[in-house]
């Protein structure tokens, strides 16, 4: 060891020290209720919190979304203002990308992700739960603009110089701002933490190759996250000091050019989509074999495919822009970027087809939303790759038609991997299985909703209907397919509400039965996260997975007899752990991840109103830093054993020397 | 526990304190260079170009001594820092170059 | 100057330090926890490498982007300003005033603005901090902790001594004529340094704990990583002052 004096232990006494700094507060440890829900460290309480707030999230965004279709779905309709309709379709377009469809890809990565790699959880736990309470803190502020003054209204990417205090006076925008800025500090934080963990906590044998398709998915993912999200972050500080503190970084009068902010947008904007899909890539990747009985086809290339995506989806952002006045080369250049990352996409598809090609499908509902996923984003691909072409995108640019894109790969693909992945993974998480036939009937409505609101969309783009445009007069002709998006966006509200009833009603049904066991694997599923009880023990596995293939847990339940066919030998029930977390020592909870995470909105509020609630926040703030830092990792104070910190350091310290 | 012992074991691959001296007047004197050149009248390619060598030479120093890049690759598996860094340098430098390029060139 | 970015950048500079802190943490956790086998994690590191370090250059990757966004917004807001400046912008034209706009549109450049000397004098005291920050690693690797704190100690001042070079050229600068909101090369100039600076004092923060923890005989050997850990975010912040060194105040 590096010191010859033997000091690595802790000296004595430094245990007392850190208790009197915590002062304030005693360690949080009730086991169950709010306040452990509050204080938790476990990346799979985060990860169904996230879940839940981005359902709560999701039903704000939905709502403002029926809005939007009540508003359109006659001519010369009056049910929203011009300006209301801005904020509305403003705050559904960031809703859901910012605080629906990004935070449930957390959840699953939250949740899953350890779970998949044999790891007990995640490298940094406190920071994970810092990461969850920023994005809320974030999210909630962002939402608390519906009550004070109205929300933002410049659109989702809120170009400049229509974002300056001139075109957007009021606050709308600074809660655009500040809310996003706050939640992309969680996000860059879980970034850096999921990477961490991917990289260097998998269980024993578990090599890069042989990591399941969902967590190879939320690598890539975590580092798209990890490098764009500062690109924004720069964009809204730079629109903070323009509108909080005038500055000129927008201001065409002083020479300022805008297309910087949607340069820098984009150029996160673009990854955003991407770490947007990926995580449903990944969830889809796990369904289709499991329901295929057969393992993922070209799993290698699923997870290269995976990574081009994640490279290229770099050199693509400008043709968010092939209208903004570019010049011939760079519009060129981003075409063919544009075209060629069509190509992995569209190598995943045919992977998928090939898992399913002559297989003995079992059409379950996550199954069934799995398909949906590959065939409209499908859709949604072949129409992206139309106004990949540079002067197809001319006229398609603003229109209908490229809401109807986006809502393809966005709803129809990514949404629909989600709820496909709650459906499988629900027994995992709490312990009862969703109810099949209601969720096939749920299905059913979503896919026709989706296509009933969405395919009209690509007419009425082609027709010239511009997007954001708050309503329409009768002679030019768009009232027809408007009215027929406005039914199936009903029926599409409807059959996505249907989730959590069904999560609802599936458990009070198991909840009446008596809470029968489901098993550890009520799939027959392929990956290790199938090898524990259901629900997943606090402690995750008793003891550390070793694993020697990919798909791990299924070649141990199927190995190959004398006549090389494939049989099973063991069920999951036999092999299953037992889920005994004796002696098993997890991180403790804390109260300071929340407490930094909700000093920040005071700060935000600060910056917008009165610089006086600054003191406040930055006081909040650095007392929760001070407390985190001097707060062990581990509730030593509590813990049983009877010796003191420094025996146990100590103890450490003598198993270092012994190996 | 062996992942522990290799976490310490690089402690032996850190630069010596001559090293970090050596390097430091390196720094020193380039920064001393830089600034002399700039006094030089030297207009375009022959004014900038030198400055942009010494000042990628004086950022692989640092990193690469002082942040013990250099001495961390022969750690097992030590080149990911490096590469975590280096990939990120180059996005930044290939996206903002990009977008700098369209503004100014207007390509 | 940097009030303009103080919330902002303070959460995300703030954010950098939890982050280290909590690595400070864990380290303890690491070693200080009770035995490997039962832990979550210590034991399982698949690639042996630490997940603190792994963790802060990872952040510092992302740093990257950060720092490169803002050195791009500064060179094209200067390059607009000194075009709408030289073209007699009536707007952008007497937003700094006196000999120095003469001399900016005379040389069509912002250098009349700089005072090369004193910024290569503090330039100069940022990377003796580097040398000092690393010789503290040293120091503490080699359980001489009393010469540690010395060059913590020493780190931090010379950081301060930047920090207050700064606040000494800013404060010149907005008499001569600059300010924050009077055109687009003052906001870009001051966003750009002041974002460098604030990551500058989160640094100073973070060595001063690191000085509190090693005055209370904390700061042992089996804990240097914690310093190499601020010294890694120490050295970054001073490569990103080598990049703003040339490219804004050498190269005109």
């Amino acid at each position: 060891m590096a010191s010859d004096n033997g000091q690595l232990a802790l000296p004595p006494g430094s245990s007392v020290t850190t208790t009197s700094v915590l002062g304030a507060w005693a360690r949080p440890d009730k086991p169950t209720g709010l306040m452990n829900w509050v204080t938790t460290v476990d990346h799979k309480k985060i990860g169904i919190m996230y879940g839940a707030a981005s359902l709560f999230f999701l039903l704000v965004g939905g709502v403002a979304a029926l809005m939007i279709r009540i508003q359109l779905a006659t001519p010369d309709s009056t049910f929203l203002s011009g300006d209301a309709y801005n904020r509305v379709y403003t705050m559904h377009g960031t809703v859901m990308v910012f605080l629906v469809v990004m935070p449930i890809g957390a959840a699953f990565a939250n949740y899953l992700m350890p779970l998949q790699i044999g790891a007990r959880d995640v490298a940094f736990p406190r920071i994970n739960a810092f990461s969850f309470w920023v994005f809320l803190a974030g999210g909630l502020m962002l939402n608390t603009s519906w009550f004070l003054g109205g929300g933002p209204d410049g659109g989702w990417f809120n170009y400049a110089p229509n974002n300056g205090i001139i075109y957007s006076p009021g606050h709308g925008i600074d809660f655009w701002n500040m809310g996003l800025l706050i939640a992309g500090i969680g996000s860059m934080t879980g970034a850096v933490n999921l990477i961490t963990t991917v990289i260097n906590m998998r269980a024993p044998g578990m090599t890069l190759m042989k990591m399941p398709v969902f967590t190879w998915m939320t690598l890539v993912t975590q580092f798209l996250l990890l490098f764009a999200i500062p690109v924004l972050t720069v964009a809204q500080v730079l629109l903070a000091a323009d509108r909080n503190f005038g500055a000129n970084f927008f201001n065409v009068q002083q020479g300022a050019d805008p297309l910087l902010w949607q340069h820098l947008f984009w150029i996160f904007g673009h990854p955003e989509v991407y770490l947007m899909i990926l995580p449903a890539f990944g969830i889809v990747s796990e369904i289709i074999p499991t329901f295929s009985r057969k393992p993922i086809f070209g799993y290698p290339f699923m997870v290269f495919s995976g990574i081009a995506i994640g490279f290229m989806g770099w050199g693509v952002w400008a043709h968010h822009m092939f209208v903004s006045g570019l010049g011939p080369l760079s519009v060129s250049a981003f075409t063919v970027g544009t075209m060629f990352i069509a190509v992995p996409t569209g190598v995943k598809i045919l992977n998928w087809l090939f898992t399913m090609w002559g297989a003995k499908i079992i059409l379950s509902t996550p199954m069934l939303f799995s398909i949906a996923l590959v065939t409209q984003f499908t859709i949604g691909g072949l129409s992206g790759v139309s106004h990949a072409i540079a002067p197809h995108d001319t006229q398609q640019t603003d229109t209908y038609y490229i809401v109807a894109h986006f809502h393809y790969v966005l709803f129809g693909g990514a949404f629909f991997g989600f709820v496909g992945g709650i459906y499988f993974w629900a027994p995992k998480a709490f312990g009862f299985l969703m109810n099949e036939r209601f969720g096939k009937v749920q299905f059913w409505m979503m896919v026709i909703g989706f296509n009933v609101t969405f395919a009209p969309m690509h007419i009425l783009g082609l027709q010239g209907m511009p997007r954001r445009m708050q309503t329409y007069s009768a002679v030019q002709g768009f009232g027809m397919w408007n009215m027929v998006a406005s039914i199936g966006a009903f029926i599409l509200g409807i059959g996505t509400m249907l989730t959590v009833v069904n999560l609802y009603t599936s458990h009070r049904a198991w909840v009446r039965q008596g809470r029968p066991n489901v098993g550890a694997d009520p799939w027959d599923a392929r990956t290790i996260e199938w090898s524990i009880p259901s629900p997943t023990p606090e402690h995750n596995f008793d003891t550390d997975p070793v694993v020697t293939h990919l798909d791990d847990w299924w070649h141990r339940k199927y190995q190959k007899d004398e006549n090389g066919k494939l049989r099973l030998v063991h069920t999951g029930e036999e092999l299953a752990q037992a889920g005994n977390g004796e002696g098993v020592h997890l991180p403790a909870p804390s109260y300071w991840p929340i407490t930094l995470a909700f000093s920040l909105p005071i700060i935000g509020y600060g910056v917008m109103y009165t610089f006086w609630l600054l003191i406040p926040g930055i006081l909040l703030m650095m007392a929760a830093l001070f407390g985190w830092a001097f707060e062990p990792a581990d509730n030593l104070d509590l813990d049983d054993h009877d010796h003191g910190h420094d025996d146990q350091a100590g103890g450490a310290e003598k198993e270092l020397e012994t190996v | 526990m062996a992942a522990e012992i290799d976490i310490h074991a690089h402690d032996d691959s850190h630069p010596t304190e001559k090293q970090y001296w050596v390097v430091f007047v390196v720094l020193a004197v380039l920064t001393a260079v830089e600034v002399a050149w700039s006094y030089m009248g030297l207009e375009g390619v022959a004014l900038v170009a030198p400055l942009i060598i010494m000042m990628v030479v004086k950022f692989l120093l640092v990193a690469g001594v002082f942040m013990h890049l250099y001495f961390d690759t022969k750690i097992l598996h030590g080149r990911l820092f490096w590469w975590t860094f280096v990939a990120a340098i180059i996005l930044a430098v290939a996206v903002y170059f990009t977008v700098f390029a369209t503004f100014e060139f207007g390509i | 100057m940097a009030d303009t970015t103080t919330d902002i950048a303070d959460d995300i500079v703030d954010d950098a330090m939890g982050s280290t802190h909590d690595l400070t943490n864990d380290d303890h956790n690491d070693h200080g926890g009770d035995h490997g086998e039962d832990h979550g994690h210590g034991p399982h590191l698949s690639l042996g490498l630490s997940n603190m370090k792994l963790a802060m250059w990872l952040f510092l990757g992302s740093e990257c982007l950060l720092f490169g966004a803002l050195i791009s917004t500064y060179l094209l807001s200067k390059v607009n300003f000194l075009q709408e400046l030289v073209a007699g912008n009536p707007y952008v034209v007497g937003t700094i005033g006196g000999e120095i706009e003469v001399e900016m549109i005379a040389q069509n450049s912002v250098e009349p603005m700089f005072d090369i000397p004193f910024t290569s004098a503090s330039s100069f005291v940022l990377l003796m901090s580097s040398l000092t920050m690393v010789l503290a690693h040293k120091a503490v690797l080699e359980g001489d902790y009393r010469n540690s704190r010395v060059w913590l100690a020493a780190t931090a001042l010379l950081g301060s001594v930047f920090i207050g070079g700064q606040v000494y050229e800013f404060t010149a600068f907005y008499r001569e004529g600059l300010t924050y909101t009077g055109n687009l090369f003052g906001s870009a100039f001051y966003t750009l340094t002041g974002f460098h600076g604030l990551h500058v004092t989160g640094g100073i923060v973070m060595l001063a704990a690191l000085l509190i923890l090693s005055s209370r005989g904390k700061l042992q050997a089996d804990r240097a990583e914690t310093v190499e850990l601020v010294g890694l975010y120490w050295h970054f912040v001073d490569i990103v002052w080598v990049l703003i060194f040339t490219i804004v105040y050498l190269i005109p």
